[in-house]
């Protein structure tokens, strides 16, 4: 068997998936929960190789928090596209998936799957981080199907 | 520093507290609120649940031909306020504490919960009816030995009343009739006509 | 043959190849040993490589607006100059250290160039959070450099003395070579202050807690580092890894170079433990168990502490 050096880095870069988030207009209970995964003891996002990033440039799965506001959507989308490819968009909380309270406002301008693809949702209001780093292991195997190294 | 240190050592000690998810198992407290649930066998589909919902999440379409109505809860738009729980009377939602709710892009729209209730011929004349479930029958007339609640939930509220009045014959006769009332305004109108 | 063996230095061992193993496993250990500390599991040992291997896959973004050959530069300027640094580190017992090549003061002439490539890149890459980073990194590097030159100064002084020349003897390899047969610095009451110093020194060069101001993802989101990501940001990474090499194996040179026995794995594995004590006790326990201070916070403990402590240290060498 040769030893095929690019799927051996596509296989271990999925062990370093580097999170950044994005504040779409939430009423933070969202990022609160997003804090509590990777900061506290007791759900340690560490395991999975994650790490919070505070540059877009360095980022692989983006968490988007909010329902995308009018004010907030040219800054979403601008941030969005400083992200390199490959990368996973993650919709955490109901408001970016479907509005949640706040549908049919006249201040917002998403649901976020409007103005960006979006490969994983974790509904909640706010989600369990359970639940959040379930949608993380959920992204990898997007991420995987990306990198076209999925098996099975 | 010195007592940053202490906790250190006592961490150290006392070993990690991480949670096993995701590579085990996770706790999951009885009361969370997870997933909303709608009993079918007990729905009316009077709407308080639709009205109560603050995110919109809950649709009650009455059929066209008003065969039945199909009560829709959309879990990607839930925020699990428990309103609908609180103000159902007929105690038909309920939250379960499923909180697996991470799902692909494409499985968006699949996520919601439906059900399409039908209305049934009633038991005595025919015309459709929303049957009781047998739990809510047994509950309401467990005074009442002598109603079979198997029966009466499929009967339609006019035979109900009929069936009622049937069986406590006896009594309404018994009932002292009054003599309708005097109108003590009418000789007054016909005075002045 | 003498290239060849330059060569062997640099790329294999203990430069290169051993430098980055040995780095970037202190590294995971590192990340792990923070985590326990903190009562969590923490990632695997082997993360950093995997970070690295993410980073090589990732699309490289430069930014419209950057100084694009500067920009591209940066990182490597950094990684050589480290690079080239890991050569010159002995591993007592094993590697006597590459005697005329290099000495403290070339070591001391190269350790700021990391610094001054994430300078380079924070100000080339037009971003005002790089700007920012630009000149907390100066700031932060400015402060730790007096106390360093006063702690080589010292060793070397201390050497020079003690071995008769009567100068300050800057080569690594005397001073070695003088505390192999003399017993170790860190056991001679002049120079513990001259280590506490080293020690302090530490995390302000790497960039950890509490001295990770300069990168503060909190405040000015990574800083200098907020427009690289991808390749380039794995060369940096690879660059701070031979900085760790070269920084931890600096302090064990300079203070606690002896071996245990003439057998070379046991003092290779012995030179690696005494790594390893070095980083948990300067780094992992400090970044734990401290918060961030403020710039002008870091630059007071700088010039009061360290350079307390090495002047204390130059000043007895001297006298004595």
């Amino acid at each position: 068997m040769r030893l095929d050096i690019d799927t051996c880095l596509k296989k271990a870069s999925v062990c370093s998936p580097w999170l950044f988030r994005i504040n779409a207009g939430s009423c933070n209970g969202c990022d609160v929960e997003l804090a509590t995964t990777a900061l506290i003891p007791r759900y340690d996002v560490e395991r999975l190789g994650c790490h919070y990033t505070g540059s877009p440039r360095q980022a692989d799965i983006v968490l988007v928090t909010g329902p995308v506001t009018i004010k907030m959507r040219d800054y979403v989308l601008r941030v969005w596209n400083e992200i390199p490819e490959p990368k996973v968009t993650v919709a955490v909380g109901i408001c970016p998936i479907s509005g949640g309270v706040f549908r049919d406002s006249y201040a917002i301008a998403g649901p976020l799957s409007r103005l960006v693809p979006v490969d994983v949702n974790v509904p909640g209001c706010p989600p369990r981080p359970q639940a959040i780093m379930e949608g993380v292991v959920l992204a990898k195997q997007i991420w995987m199907k990306k990198l076209g190294i999925l098996e099975g | 520093m010195s007592s940053f240190l202490k906790i250190l050592l006592k961490n150290v000690l006392g070993g990690p507290s991480t949670d096993p998810f995701p590579f085990g198992p996770t706790f999951e407290p009885k009361r969370l609120r997870g997933r909303v649930v709608v009993d079918p066998d007990k729905c009316m589909g009077c709407g308080m649940c639709r009205n109560s919902c603050v995110a919109g999440a809950i649709d009650i379409t009455k059929d066209a031909e008003s065969k039945g109505w199909t009560i829709t809860v959309w879990q990607d738009s839930c925020c699990l306020c428990a309103s609908c729980r609180t103000y159902c009377p007929m105690k038909a939602i309920e939250i379960v504490p499923d909180w697996h709710s991470a799902h692909f892009e494409e499985d968006k729209y699949s996520r919601i919960e439906q059900h399409t209730i039908e209305y049934q011929p009633c038991a005595v004349c025919g015309k459709p009816v929303r049957v009781l479930s047998l739990a809510k029958a047994q509950e309401l007339y467990r005074n009442d030995p002598d109603v079979d609640p198997e029966l009466v939930r499929h009967m339609c509220r006019s035979c109900r009343q009929i069936k009622d009045a049937e069986a406590h014959v006896e009594i309404l006769e018994a009932i002292p009739r009054k003599a309708p009332k005097q109108d003590a305004a009418a000789p007054e109108a016909e005075a002045k006509a | 043959m003498s290239l060849f063996w330059s060569l062997v230095h640099l790329i294999i061992f203990p430069g290169g190849a051993f430098a980055l193993l040995v780095a970037l496993y202190l590294k995971g250990l590192d990340r792990r040993l923070v985590a326990r500390l903190q009562s969590r599991v923490g990632p695997p040992l082997n993360q950093p490589f995997l970070d690295i291997a993410k980073l090589l896959t990732k699309e490289q973004l430069i930014p419209a607006t950057a100084c694009r050959p500067v920009f591209l530069l940066a990182p490597v300027i950094g990684m050589a100059g480290m690079a080239a640094c890991a050569a010159f580190i002995p591993v007592p017992g094993v590697f006597g250290g590459l005697s005329g090549l290099g000495d403290l003061l070339v070591l001391f002439y190269l350790l700021p160039i990391p610094a001054i490539a994430i300078m380079l890149g924070g100000s080339s890459s037009s971003s005002p959070f790089g700007a920012m980073g630009f000149s907390r990194e100066m700031l932060v590097m400015l402060s730790y450099e007096l106390p360093l030159l006063m702690v080589l100064l010292a060793c070397a002084m201390m050497t020079g003395k003690l071995s008769g020349a009567g100068t300050a003897d800057f080569s690594l390899v005397s001073i070695v070579q003088y505390q192999l047969e003399n017993g170790s610095y860190c056991f001679n009451p002049v120079m513990v202050p001259a280590m506490v110093a080293y020690l302090m020194f530490l995390p302000g060069t790497m960039g950890v807690a509490p001295f990770d101001i300069a990168e503060s993802e909190t405040e000015i989101l990574e800083g200098p580092m907020l427009e690289y990501g991808g390749p380039l940001l794995a060369l940096f990474q690879i660059g701070q890894a031979f900085k760790t090499f070269v920084i931890l194996g600096l302090g064990v040179v300079l203070f606690f170079p002896g071996t245990l026995c003439d057998f070379w794995p046991v003092n290779l594995l012995w030179f690696l433990v005494k790594c390893t004590l070095l980083m948990f006790f300067s780094m992992t326990l400090v970044r734990s168990a401290t918060g961030r201070f403020r710039i002008d916070q870091a630059v007071r403990f700088y010039f009061r502490i360290p350079a307390a402590l090495a002047l204390v240290s130059l000043v007895l060498v001297i006298a004595l």
